[in-house]
């Protein structure tokens, strides 16, 4: 299959998965009302007599909302994994395992359990916490990295992101038994969820994450470049401490962001990145526009399963990606390990 | 023209390089020999500027710590032995990267027609053409060896450093990878610095040999006219006779 016609079916399958996650539900909707509710919405064309006055508000104001939301967050966390992966040369690299999730979380919940308020933040308070407390994760992690080895060295970083994403769950699990009023809602930042986050939040989101993935296509070469070892990226020009610090930092803003209004949600941003590559290569100028969308494709998929497959409870969103991204995970370790074995 | 001056490195206490001076002019290969641990690699990796040192290291009279990143590249490339590949680029992308000092910055940073015609032409130059969209996990040592002597010639460097490049190649694509750098070399106001271990292709490929003992100088000759004597002391056994008795074996 050649490239453009594989671009052609990640895309039409990515809007097929919209189209159906917002049709199922606890009220199956008929496609084509989905289309007469966009016509009404969008160019003011009359809705159908037969439709339930319902329907159009349960499209517009609560699925479509939320699919499109799920669909934005995979994007965001699959590009960030991809960045994480090749700064670090590391497959099991991502902003989950590096602790950067984690800390995002920590602030979120800080804020819940102390009440705390800002007149002059408002809305933004929580996102901007989650943002400074996972950017100071992943700062801390680097520094602490590099006071063990004298360059930047990458494995040192992802260890102590792992030990530090430990830590953090701790403090967060501390928090949750000392405030058991809050332990519900903090277990949902642990998990995640998707449900209830109206048009603004949206908004919100589809900004911060699109202006931040195409500031990151930009760099596309970079990321080619440092793939190779640092040493090799410094012989071909690439100022390698500052882009690494760089990349980083922008990649852990763009999961932070998605974290401060969805909560922590794994794997996504390990899986999406493995596949595309499998499929396009290795070249992030394909690798990151595609794994965005692969991403969005696969959490809105998996916000599906979660809120039919029990309905009407919901499964938290970060359990179903795990359930579905470990055993996959798994897969995929053993089937290279088998054929490096073959190979030597 | 490379022009080394005082230069010292250290790695925390221990002195790897202590007070080198010399200077290599263009159109020429100078191979740098010595012992296992006598700082010849500590050596490249300072000139290239990938490792802090003491000292001046100026390439046509700049002072290349005075340049950028990007500006230093673009006066040295350096080929070093064989590293593992884990992502799947391919031939093309790979030698492109080369051109990555030269690329216009705009807001897309689209590579033009002038960058394309240089990695073919560097292709062509490596005999690489037909693998051009192979993938470089599926090489074999002496083509992806090959893939990033033509990503170094990308980079159109004045100067290209190398680090024991023949590591790894059998006989055939060791002289093979010779012969393009001394093609590369006699194509411009170039030069070559490196390190090749075989003691026996040094001699053949340079125009000058750095003999390198313990951090400093030991001497420094043009190939034609180097005492092959001091290599017994270089090296600390009898190196001329060993060499000899070889020879032997093939007559």
């Amino acid at each position: 299959m050649s490239k453009k016609l594989k671009i052609i079916v990640l895309v039409m399958s990515a809007l097929l998965a919209i189209l159906l996650s917002v049709s199922i539900g606890g009220a199956d909707i008929p496609i084509s009302d989905i289309g007469r509710v966009f016509a009404y919405r969008l160019f003011g064309a009359p809705l159908p007599s037969d439709m339930p006055s319902v329907t159009a508000g349960l499209i517009w104001n609560i699925r479509l909302p939320r699919v499109l939301l799920s669909f934005v967050v995979g994007a965001s966390l699959a590009v960030s994994g991809s960045v994480m992966q090749s700064v670090l040369k590391n497959p099991l690299a991502s902003s989950y395992t590096v602790g950067v999730s984690a800390g995002a979380g920590l602030g979120v919940v800080l804020i819940i359990v102390f009440g705390i308020s800002s007149t002059v933040l408002g809305a933004f308070l929580m996102p901007l916490t989650a943002i400074v407390f996972g950017m100071a994760t992943i700062v801390f992690a680097v520094l602490v990295a590099s006071r063990m080895s004298h360059a930047l060295n990458d494995q040192s970083i992802i260890l102590v992101g792992m030990i530090l994403s430990v830590f953090v769950n701790a403090i967060m699990m501390t928090f949750a038994s000392r405030s058991p009023e809050y332990a519900q809602q903090i277990a949902m930042w642990q998990m995640g969820s998707l449900s209830m986050r109206g048009w603004h939040v949206v908004g919100i989101i589809s900004a911060a994450s699109t202006v931040l993935i195409l500031w990151l296509c930009r760099y596309a070469k970079e990321m080619d470049i440092l793939t190779f070892g640092d040493e090799q990226a410094s012989a071909v020009g690439v100022d390698v401490k500052k882009m690494k610090w760089f990349l980083l930092l922008l990649s852990s803003m763009l999961t932070a962001v998605s974290v401060a209004f969805v909560g922590v949600i794994g794997f996504v941003d390990l899986i999406a990145p493995h596949i595309i590559r499998r499929f396009f290569g290795a070249a992030h100028r394909y690798v990151l526009p595609l794994s965005a969308l692969f991403g969005g494709l696969f959490l809105v998929l998996a916000d599906l399963l979660s809120r039919t497959l029990i309905a009407p409870s919901e499964i938290p969103i970060g359990s179903i990606t795990a359930l579905i991204g470990a055993p996959f995970f798994g897969y995929l370790f053993l089937k290279n390990s088998k054929r490096k074995a073959g190979a030597s | 023209m490379l022009t080394i001056e005082h230069l010292s490195c250290c790695y925390g206490e221990q002195t790897v390089l202590k007070d080198i001076s010399f200077t290599a002019k263009q159109h020429s290969k100078l191979l740098i020999i010595g012992a296992n641990g006598c700082g010849k690699t500590t050596l490249l990796k300072a000139i290239a500027g990938l490792i802090p040192h003491q000292g001046i290291v100026s390439v046509n009279g700049k002072n290349t710590a005075l340049l950028s990143r990007k500006e230093q590249a673009k006066k040295i490339g350096f080929l070093s032995q064989i590293s593992s590949i884990y992502f799947p680029y391919t031939v093309y992308e790979t030698v492109m990267h080369g051109r990555y000092v030269h690329l216009r910055d705009g807001l897309l940073r689209n590579v033009d027609k002038t960058n394309e015609k240089i990695v073919l032409k560097c292709l062509e130059m490596t005999g690489l053409l037909a693998l051009k969209n192979k993938s470089i996990t599926t090489l074999s040592g002496g083509q992806l060896q090959r893939v990033f002597l033509a990503r170094v010639f990308a980079q159109e460097p004045d100067i290209i450093l190398l680090d024991e490049p023949t590591n790894h190649l059998d006989l055939k694509h060791q002289l093979e990878l010779m012969a393009y750098l001394d093609d590369w070399v006699k194509q411009g106001p170039r030069l070559v610095v490196g390190v090749v271990h075989d003691m026996n292709l040094a001699l053949s490929f340079a125009d000058e040999i750095l003999m390198l003992k313990d951090g400093g100088i030991l001497a420094h000759e043009k190939g034609a006219e180097l005492d092959l004597k001091l290599m017994n002391e270089l090296f600390e056994i009898d190196v001329i006779s060993h060499m000899k008795q070889s020879l032997l074996k093939w007559q």
